[in-house]
C-alpha cells in the first residue's frame, strides 16, 4: 500500500474520512460522551450495520469484481460468530461458576469447575459434557484465531474442489447456498455441540468487564467495527486496483479468455474466494457480541441472498456501493419493522408498514434490477457525468 | 397387576353363583350403581374392578348395554339428586332415559347433568368386561370390538368363550380373526406344553405387531447376577463384562444385588470432607490443597482409615468383584422347550420383517422422491430447459395449495373441490409465470444472475402478500375421504393413500412433460429456442411466445404440486421456501436441461435421506445434513449431474 | 450511568418510600407521581414460523389492555401497548427487547413463546432490570428475578401427563417425540429420568427429534407402531411445535392408529393448532394443558364472549396461553395498585402471593420463584377440534428446579426469603443471581 495506491484511489480517502466524521459525530452524540441523543440500542445497531458493511463489501468483490455469486458468504460470518461466542459463553460461565463453588468450603478441582460450566452451558440442549469442537473454548486467543483460520479453510477446501470442477455461474451459487444450508442444518441439530436452535446467548456481556456499562461496551464495539470496515476497505480496495485487479475483473467478464492468455484462473479465484471468507468471518465476530445472540438461523441460506441483494441495490462493481446498500437496506429494514414508520390509513383500509415493508422491499428489488442495475452507486455516475458536461 | 385384577375378576365370576343367592336377586341397575356411585362418575382403571365385578355379578339384563354406553361417555349423572341416566342432549335440556326400565324419564336442564367420562384405561377394562357379552353378539361391530378388547388385554380366561364363539362365526373374516387370536392366547396361556408350542409353531409363518408381541412376551427376560447361574434357572445368554455389558452397570447391578460395596460418587467423597474438616485439615492434609482429585482422594482415604467414612473402591476390588459373579439374563418363563420353540419361531419372524420392512422403507423412499419430483418438475422445465432461475418457484406452489383452500371454502365437497382445485391452481400460477416472464425475466434473459435476484425479490413480496391476505396460521386443506387411510399390504409394508396419489401425479406430469417436449409441436419449438434462439426465429419461430408459454407451463404444473403438497403437509405462507432449494439441487443433481435427470435427481436424494434415516432413525436433521454434504460432493465429481446432455446441447 | 443497577434500586428505594408518603395524601397524588400514559410492551412474533402461535397472543394482550383501559386504567392512567414484531428470530427478540425498555420506556412486557426466545431476550431484562411475563408451558430449570412464567413448569403438565400415561392407561413403552429445540429435549431429559424411577426400562424408552416444521412422518408413525411388537402398551409424548404437528397427526390418522392402541399426549397442540385440521380421525388423543376452552365455568363463559367480541369471529378458540396471559396481566395489574407505582422493583415484590381466580374455577398464586399454581388438566380431542376434559387436580405450584434430575434435585428458588433464582440448598448458597442463558 504505497502512496500512489492512494492517490489513485481518491475515494478511499473519501471514504475514510466520511467513516472517521461518522465515527466522531456518533461517539460525541451517544450516552457515554453525555449527550445521549443516540442511545445505546442504537449505538449497537450502527456497530452492527458496520459489520454488515463489512461483508457487503467482501461480498462485492467476490460478486461484483470476480463474478462469483456466492450464496454462502454467511456462513463464514457465522462461524466468525460462533468462534468468538465459545470463548464469550466459556470465559463467562467460568466466572459464575467459580464464584459459586468458591463459596464451598473446599476448593473446586479443575474437573468440577469442567463439569459445573458444561452443565450451565448444555444444560439447555439436554448434555452436560462438552464436545469436542469446545477444546480451545477456553482460550480467548485460539477462538481468535479460529475466527481467521475456520471460515479461511473451509473456503479454502470448497473453493479448491468446486473451482477445479470447473463448477461456474449458477451452479456454483447452488453449491455455495448448499454449503451454508448443509452448515445450517448441522447447527441446528442440538448433539451439534453448539447448542442447537438455541445458539449461543448472552454474548453482550464480556468477561472481566462485568462492571462496564453496555453503553461503554457498545461504543467500543462500535469503534472496533468502525475500525476493521475501514481496514477491510482499504485492503479490498488494494487488491481490486492494479494488475490483480484487472485480472480478477477479466475473469468475471470472460473467463475462458483469461485462462487462455496464460492467468491461472483457478488460483485468482481461490484467493479472493478464501480472503473474501476470513474478511466474513472477522466480520461475524464483530456483528454477534454487539447483537448479544448467535443461532442457526443466521446462517440460514436466506440471509446470503439479501447479502446479494444489498449489493446489488448499492451497486455492483463499486466498494462504497455495497457500504451503502447494506447501509440503506438493513437500516430501511429495521425501521420499518421497528414501526418506526407511520401507517398509512387509506379510510376503507389501514397500510401498516409492519405487514407491507416486506412486500415494498421485494418489488423494490425487481425495480433496481430491471431499470438500476447499478444500483444507488449508479446515481453517482450521473451526478459525476453531470458535473463533467457542464 | 391387570393380570391380578382379572384373577380377581374370574374369582368373583366363578363364586358369583354364590353371591347372587345371599344378594337380593331383585337388585336393580341404579341400586348397584348408586353403590359405587363415587366410581362410576369417576371411574380409574385400577379401581374400577370391583365396580364391575359387582354389575356383572348382579346378572342384570341391561348390564352389558349399560357397560357400552359408559364407555361411548352416554351416561350422565343428574346432580341433584345423583341418580345416573341415559341422555341425549336436545338443545338447552337433555332427554333422559331410565336404565332400569329403558323408558323415558323426562327431560333435564343441561346445568344439572354431568357428562360422565371413563378415560382411555377404563374403556379398554369396560371393553374387556364386555368381552363375554360381545363374543357371538349378532351384530359385527359389537364382536369386532369385542375382538380388539382381547388382542388389547389377552387373559388365560378368554381362552375357552373365544374358541366356544369360533364355530358359531358366520363372518369369514372375523372367524380367521377368532382363530388367530385363539393361538395367540393358546401360546401364552396354553394348559400343556405341548399346546403351546403346537401354538407357537403356527405363530411362525405370521408378520404382524400382535403375534411378535405375543412371542415377544413369551421371551420376556430379567436380567440376573449371581456368584453362579442358579439351579432351574431358563438362561436366555450370559452376558460378558466389557462386551456385552460395560463395566460401570455391570458393577451398578452389583451393588444393586448386594454383591459390592457402592462406589463413593465424587460428590459424596466432597461432602464427607466437608463434614471432616478439623482445624483447616482433612486427614492430615491442609483444605487449601484439596482443590485436585489426588489430594481429595489421599484425604478421603485417610478418613476411611480412621474408620469416620467407608473405604473407597478401588479398581482392585472392582475387577474382583466384576470376575467372580456372573451375568445373564434369564426368561421368565421356566420352561426351556417352549422358550426355544419361542425363539425358533420369532427369528422366522423377525427376518420375514426385515426383508418386507425394506420393502417399507423402499416405498417410503419413493414417496418421497416423487414429492421431490413434483416440487421440481416445473422447475426442471424453467431452470433446466429454459436456464431461468426462478427464486418464487415456492411461491408458485404455495399459490395452488392456497388455490386448493379457497376452493373448499366455496365448495364443501371434497372431491368435487379438488377436481376443479388442480386445473385452477394451473390456471393461476400459468397467469403468474405468464405474467412475471413477459414483466420481468424477459428483460434478463442475458442477465441470468439478476434474474435470481429479482425472482427473490417477487419471492418475498409474494410470501408476505400471503400472510396479509391469508393471516399467519397454516390453513386447512383437507383430503377427499378415499385419500385418508392407507393401503395396507400386510402388518409391515403399509403406505398411506395420499402418498399414492401424490406417486401416481408424479407419473402423470413425467408422461405428459415427456409428451409435450418430444411429441408435440410447443415441444418441437421449446427445444429449437432453448438450443438455438436466433436460429429459431428465423425459421419462423416466436421465441417470446415460445419463452412465455414454457414459462407458464413450468409455474402452472408447480400449482398443481402445491395442491398435492398443501393435502399431504400443510399450507402455509412459508410453504414454498421449505422446497425451493431441495428443487433446485434435485435439477442440479440430476442433469440440468432433461426431465429424466430430474427424475434421476429425485430419486437419488429421495432414497438417499431415507437410506441415511434407516441407519440413524433418530435424527432427521443429521440425515438432511448428510444428504447435502453428499450432493455437495456429487456436484464437484460430476458437475453436470447425473443425467449429463452431450453435445452441443450441453453448452452453457 | 456506571453501576446501573445499583442506581436503579436506590432510585426504587426512594421512589418507594416518597409513595409511601404520598399514600398518606390520597390516591391523586399517587396517581400524579406516574407518567400517563403507562407504556406496555407486547413482543410476539407476528411473521415467520411461530407466527402460527403468537399473533393469538398479542390480539389477547391489546384486548386484555383495551378493558382494563375501559375500567379506567391502572392508577389513573391509561394504558398504551407498544407492539413489535421480532418475527420469530431469536436476535431479534434481544434487540426488540431493548429498543422496548430502553427508547419506549415500557414498565412490563409481555411476551415470547419458545424457550429460545425467551432465553435470547434475559440478559437485556437483567441487564436493565425490567419485568417480563412469560405464558407459554416450558421445561423450566430457570428462574429470573426479571421474569414472571405464567405457563406450565414440567412438574404442572409433563409429569402429571406421565402420571396419567402410567397409572390411568397402563403405558409400558414410551415414545418421545419432539422438535429439536431445547423445550422438548429438557422436557424428554426430566421425563427419561422420571420414567427410570418409576421402572421404566431405558430400552422401552424411544426418543426422536425433528426439524422444526418437519412434513415427512410416515417413517416415525411406523417406527412407533412397531415398538409395540413386544406386547407392552405403547403411548407417545410428543412434545412436536408449530405446525409441524399438522403433517404429524395427518400420518397418524392415515395409518390408522387409534388412541385406544397408541395414544398420544400432546403439550403443544392445543385448540388454536387443532382449528387447522380435522380431527375426526384423531379423537380420543390426549392434550395436557392448565386449560381448555371447554372449561365449564361462568369466568370462561365470559372470557370467551369477549375473546369473540374483541376478534370479530365466533369460530376463534381459546387456549392455555391466552389464560396465562389474562392471569398474568390481571396480577400485574393488581400488583401495581397494591404497589401504588409501576416501579419494577415495588411490582415485583407486590406480584409474590398475588391471587387471581384462573378460567378453570379455582384460584391462581404468583410463588415467590416467579411461577404460578395452576391445576392441571388433561383432555381428550373431540371430533370438533375441542376437548373432553377427563382429569382436573387441584392447583399444583410451579417448580422452577425439576426434583428429577440430581443435578437440579439440589436447587430451589425464593425471590423473596433467599433473593436468588438458583439456590443450591446443599451447600446454602446461590449458585447465580443472574441468569446464565
Amino acid at each position: 500500500m504505497t502512496q500512489g495506491f492512494l492517490s489513485k484511489n481518491p475515494s478511499v480517502l473519501w471514504f475514510l474520512l466520511v467513516l472517521g466524521l461518522f465515527t466522531l459525530g456518533v461517539t460525541v452524540l451517544s450516552e457515554t460522551a453525555g449527550v445521549g441523543l443516540i442511545s445505546t440500542s442504537f449505538v449497537k445497531t450502527l456497530g452492527k450495520t458496520l459489520c454488515l458493511c463489512l461483508i457487503a463489501i467482501a461480498m462485492d468483490v467476490v460478486w461484483g469484481y470476480c463474478g462469483i455469486l456466492s450464496l454462502g458468504h454467511f456462513a463464514f460470518f457465522g462461524i466468525g460468530g460462533y468462534a468468538i461466542g465459545m470463548w464469550l459463553m466459556y470465559a463467562r460461565t467460568e466466572i459464575i461458576v467459580i464464584k459459586s463453588l468458591n463459596a464451598a468450603a473446599i476448593p473446586p478441582t479443575p474437573e468440577e469447575i469442567t463439569d459445573a460450566v458444561g452443565q450451565q452451558i448444555f444444560g439447555v440442549v439436554g448434555s452436560t459434557d462438552f464436545p469436542w469442537l469446545w477444546a480451545f473454548s477456553d482460550s480467548l486467543f485460539l477462538q481468535l484465531l479460529m475466527v481467521v483460520l475456520v471460515p479461511g479453510l473451509l473456503a479454502l477446501v470448497f473453493g479448491w474442489l468446486a473451482f477445479r470442477s470447473r463448477v461456474t455461474g449458477v451452479y456454483l451459487s447452488i453449491l455455495t447456498q448448499a454449503m451454508t444450508l448443509a452448515l445450517a442444518l448441522y447447527l441446528f441439530q442440538n448433539d451439534s455441540g453448539l447448542r442447537g436452535n438455541n445458539g449461543l446467548s448472552g454474548l453482550q456481556n464480556i468477561p472481566g468487564f462485568e462492571r462496564t456499562p453496555q453503553a461503554v461496551i457498545s461504543l467500543g464495539f462500535f469503534w472496533a467495527s468502525a475500525l476493521a470496515l475501514a481496514l477491510g476497505y482499504v485492503l479490498f480496495a488494494w487488491v481490486v486496483s492494479g494488475k490483480m485487479g484487472s485480472v480478477i475483473r477479466g475473469i468475471r467478464d470472460n473467463e475462458s479468455r483469461v485462462r487462455f492468455l496464460g492467468y491461472h484462473v483457478e488460483t485468482y479465484k481461490l484467493f479472493v474466494f478464501t480472503l473474501t471468507a476470513v474478511i466474513s468471518g472477522i466480520a461475524g465476530a464483530l456483528y454477534y457480541p454487539q447483537a448479544g445472540i448467535i443461532n442457526p438461523a443466521e446462517v440460514a441460506p436466506i440471509a446470503s441472498i439479501y447479502l446479494a441483494v444489498w449489493v446489488a441495490i448499492g451497486g455492483r462493481g463499486r466498494l462504497y456501493g455495497a457500504v451503502l446498500g447494506a447501509a440503506v437496506v438493513s437500516l430501511m429494514s429495521s425501521w420499518f419493522t421497528g414501526g418506526g414508520a407511520p401507517n398509512i390509513p387509506l379510510g376503507f383500509y389501514t397500510i401498516q408498514w409492519t405487514d407491507w415493508w416486506l412486500v415494498l422491499l421485494g418489488f423494490s428489488f425487481v425495480a433496481v434490477t430491471l431499470f438500476f442495475p447499478k444500483g444507488i452507486g449508479g446515481l453517482f455516475d450521473i451526478i459525476v457525468r453531470k458535473g463533467d458536461q457542464k | 397387576m391387570l393380570r391380578a385384577l382379572f384373577l380377581a375378576f374370574a374369582l368373583f365370576l366363578s363364586m358369583s353363583g354364590v353371591q347372587a343367592q345371599t344378594q337380593s336377586p331383585t337388585e336393580d341397575l341404579q341400586t348397584v350403581l348408586q353403590r359405587h356411585a363415587a366410581e362410576v362418575a369417576n371411574p380409574g382403571r385400577l379401581s374400577v374392578g370391583a365396580l364391575i365385578a359387582d354389575l356383572v355379578a348382579s346378572r342384570q339384563p341391561n348390564v352389558a348395554s349399560f357397560l357400552e354406553r359408559w364407555q361411548d361417555k352416554g351416561v350422565y349423572q343428574r346432580t341433584t339428586d345423583g341418580l345416573f341416566f341415559y341422555a341425549i342432549r336436545q338443545g338447552d335440556a337433555y332427554a333422559l332415559t331410565n336404565m332400569t326400565t329403558g323408558e323415558s324419564a323426562g327431560t333435564a336442564p343441561a346445568d344439572v347433568m354431568t357428562e360422565i367420562r371413563p378415560n382411555g384405561g377404563v374403556r379398554r377394562v369396560i371393553g374387556a368386561a364386555l368381552v363375554q357379552f360381545q363374543l357371538s353378539d349378532p351384530d359385527r361391530a359389537r364382536r369386532v370390538a369385542a375382538l380388539d378388547a382381547i388382542s388389547r388385554s389377552p387373559d388365560a380366561d378368554q381362552i375357552d368363550p373365544l374358541r366356544a364363539s369360533i364355530e358359531g362365526e358366520p363372518d369369514p373374516a372375523l372367524k380367521l380373526r377368532k382363530e388367530r387370536l385363539a393361538g395367540h392366547l393358546r401360546a401364552r396361556f396354553g394348559k400343556s406344553t405341548e399346546d403351546r408350542i403346537g401354538a407357537i409353531n403356527e405363530l411362525s409363518s405370521a408378520l404382524d405387531v400382535e403375534t411378535r408381541s405375543v412371542l415377544n412376551l413369551v421371551l420376556t427376560t430379567t436380567s440376573g447376577v449371581a456368584p453362579s447361574v442358579p439351579e432351574g434357572t431358563n438362561v436366555a445368554r450370559i452376558l460378558k463384562v466389557g462386551t456385552d455389558i460395560n463395566e460401570a452397570v455391570a458393577y451398578n447391578r452389583l451393588v444393586d444385588a448386594n454383591l459390592a460395596p457402592a462406589p463413593i460418587p465424587p460428590a459424596a467423597v466432597k461432602a464427607a470432607l466437608t463434614a471432616n474438616i478439623t482445624d483447616g485439615r482433612v486427614g492430615g492434609i491442609p483444605v487449601g490443597q484439596l482443590g485436585n482429585e489426588t489430594n481429595r482422594s489421599d484425604a478421603y482415604d485417610a478418613l476411611a482409615t480412621a474408620g469416620t467414612v467407608p473405604p473407597q473402591v478401588t479398581p482392585a476390588i472392582r475387577t474382583a468383584a466384576l470376575s467372580s459373579n456372573v451375568f445373564y439374563d434369564a426368561y421368565t418363563e421356566p420352561n426351556p422347550a417352549v422358550t426355544d420353540a419361542a425363539r425358533a419361531a420369532l427369528d422366522e419372524v423377525e427376518a420375514r420383517v426385515a426383508r418386507y420392512q425394506i420393502i417399507d422403507i423402499s416405498m417410503d423412499a419413493l414417496s418421497l422422491a416423487s414429492i421431490y419430483f413434483l416440487a421440481a418438475i416445473g422447475l426442471a422445465i424453467t431452470f433446466g430447459v429454459m436456464g431461468v432461475i426462478n427464486m418464487a418457484h415456492g411461491e408458485f406452489i404455495m399459490m395452488g395449495a392456497y388455490t386448493g383452500y379457497v376452493v373448499q371454502l366455496f365448495i364443501p365437497d371434497y372431491t368435487i373441490s379438488l377436481l376443479v382445485a388442480l386445473p385452477l391452481a394451473f390456471a393461476v400460477t400459468f397467469g403468474a409465470g405468464v405474467a412475471m416472464e413477459r414483466l420481468v425475466i424477459r428483460h434478463l434473459y442475458h442477465r441470468p444472475l439478476e434474474t435470481l435476484l429479482a425472482t427473490f425479490g417477487i419471492s418475498i413480496a409474494l410470501q408476505q402478500l400471503a400472510k396479509n391476505i391469508f393471516g399467519t396460521q397454516a390453513r386447512p386443506l383437507t383430503s377427499p375421504s378415499w385419500l385418508d387411510g392407507a393401503w395396507v399390504i400386510n402388518d409391515v409394508v403399509q403406505i398411506a393413500n395420499i402418498r399414492i396419489a401424490i406417486f401416481v401425479l408424479a407419473l402423470i406430469f413425467l408422461a405428459l412433460i415427456l409428451f409435450v417436449l418430444k411429441r408435440t409441436r410447443l415441444g418441437l419449438e421449446v427445444r429449437s429456442v432453448t438450443q438455438n434462439p436466433g436460429m429459431a426465429a428465423s425459421m419462423g419461430i416466436n421465441p417470446d411466445r415460445i419463452n412465455m408459454l414454457t414459462f407458464g407451463l413450468g409455474s402452472g404444473i408447480a400449482g398443481i404440486a402445491g395442491v398435492a403438497i398443501g393435502l399431504y403437509a400443510k399450507v402455509t405462507s412459508e410453504m414454498g421456501s421449505d422446497y425451493i432449494v431441495q428443487s433446485f439441487m434435485t435439477v442440479v443433481v440430476g442433469g440440468v436441461g432433461n426431465v429424466w435427470g430430474t427424475l434421476a435427481g429425485a430419486s437419488l436424494i429421495g432414497f438417499l435421506q431415507k437410506g441415511i434415516e434407516f441407519f440413524n432413525p433418530s435424527n432427521t436433521l443429521a440425515a438432511q445434513t448428510y444428504m447435502i454434504l453428499f450432493i455437495i460432493l456429487f456436484i464437484q465429481f460430476r458437475p453436470k449431474g447425473i443425467v449429463a446432455l452431450k453435445g452441443r446441447a450441453a453448452g452453457d | 450511568m456506571l453501576h446501573h443497577n445499583g442506581m436503579d434500586y436506590m432510585i426504587s428505594k426512594l421512589s418507594l418510600t416518597a409513595l409511601a408518603t404520598t399514600a398518606l395524601v390520597g390516591l391523586a397524588g399517587a396517581a400524579s407521581a406516574q407518567d400517563c400514559p403507562i407504556k406496555i410492551g407486547v413482543l410476539h412474533s407476528l411473521s415467520g414460523t411461530m407466527a402460527i402461535s403468537e399473533t393469538t397472543l398479542k390480539d389477547t394482550m391489546l384486548m386484555l389492555i383495551a378493558k382494563q383501559n375501559e375500567k379506567g386504567g391502572v392508577l389513573g392512567c391509561q394504558l398504551e401497548a407498544v407492539v413489535k414484531d421480532p418475527a420469530s428470530d431469536w436476535p431479534l427478540f434481544a434487540e426488540k427487547a431493548r429498543e422496548l425498555i430502553s427508547n419506549d420506556k415500557v414498565v412490563v412486557t409481555f411476551g415470547s413463546w419458545t424457550s429460545s426466545s425467551r432465553k435470547a431476550v434475559l440478559p437485556i431484562l437483567e441487564e436493565l432490570n425490567a419485568l417480563y411475563f412469560y405464558p407459554v408451558q416450558y421445561e423450566g430449570e430457570e428462574s429470573s428475578k426479571n421474569v414472571f412464567y405464567t405457563g406450565a413448569a414440567p412438574n404442572q403438565q409433563a409429569i402429571p401427563a406421565v402420571d396419567y400415561f402410567l397409572e390411568e392407561l397402563g403405558v409400558e413403552k414410551f415414545a418421545l417425540l419432539g422438535t429439536d429445540y431445547v423445550y422438548p429435549r429438557t422436557t424428554n431429559r426430566i421425563l427419561e429420568a422420571y420414567l427410570k424411577d418409576k421402572g421404566i426400562a431405558a430400552e422401552d424408552i424411544f426418543v426422536n427429534y425433528t426439524p422444526f416444521g418437519q412434513s415427512d412422518w410416515a417413517t416415525i408413525v411406523s417406527d412407533v407402531v412397531a415398538l409395540g411388537a413386544d406386547g407392552k402398551q405403547v403411548g407417545v409424548i410428543s412434545t412436536i411445535n408449530g405446525d409441524a404437528n399438522i403433517g404429524f397427526y395427518k400420518e397418524l390418522a392415515a395409518a390408522n392408529v387409534s388412541a385406544d392402541d397408541i395414544p398420544v399426549v400432546a403439550f403443544s397442540v392445543g385448540e388454536e393448532e387443532l382449528s387447522g385440521l380435522d380431527t375426526s380421525n384423531l379423537v380420543g388423543h390426549l392434550a395436557a394443558w392448565n386449560y381448555f376452552m371447554t372449561a365449564d365455568t361462568p369466568a370462561n363463559a365470559e372470557f370467551i364472549k369477549e375473546w369473540h367480541a374483541y376478534i370479530g369471529d365466533d369460530k376463534r378458540v381459546t387456549n392455555d396461553p391466552m389464560e396465562a396471559h389474562y392471569i398474568g396481566f390481571n396480577m400485574w395489574v393488581n400488583a401495581v395498585t397494591a404497589a401504588g407505582t409501576t416501579d419494577v422493583d415495588a411490582v415485583r415484590e407486590a406480584m409474590w402471593g398475588q391471587e387471581f381466580p384462573n378460567l378453570t374455577g379455582s384460584t391462581a398464586v404468583m410463588g415467590t420463584n416467579h411461577h404460578l399454581s395452576k391445576p392441571v388438566l388433561i383432555g381428550e380431542i373431540r371430533a370438533d377440534g375441542q376437548f373432553d376434559i377427563i382429569s382436573q387436580t387441584e392447583p399444583v405450584a410451579g417448580d422452577a428446579w425439576t426434583d428429577y434430575l440430581p443435578e437440579s434435585a439440589v436447587l430451589t428458588s425464593d425471590w423473596k426469603e433467599l433473593g436468588c433464582g438458583m439456590y443450591n440448598t446443599q451447600t446454602e448458597t446461590c449458585v447465580q443471581m443472574k441468569s446464565n442463558y
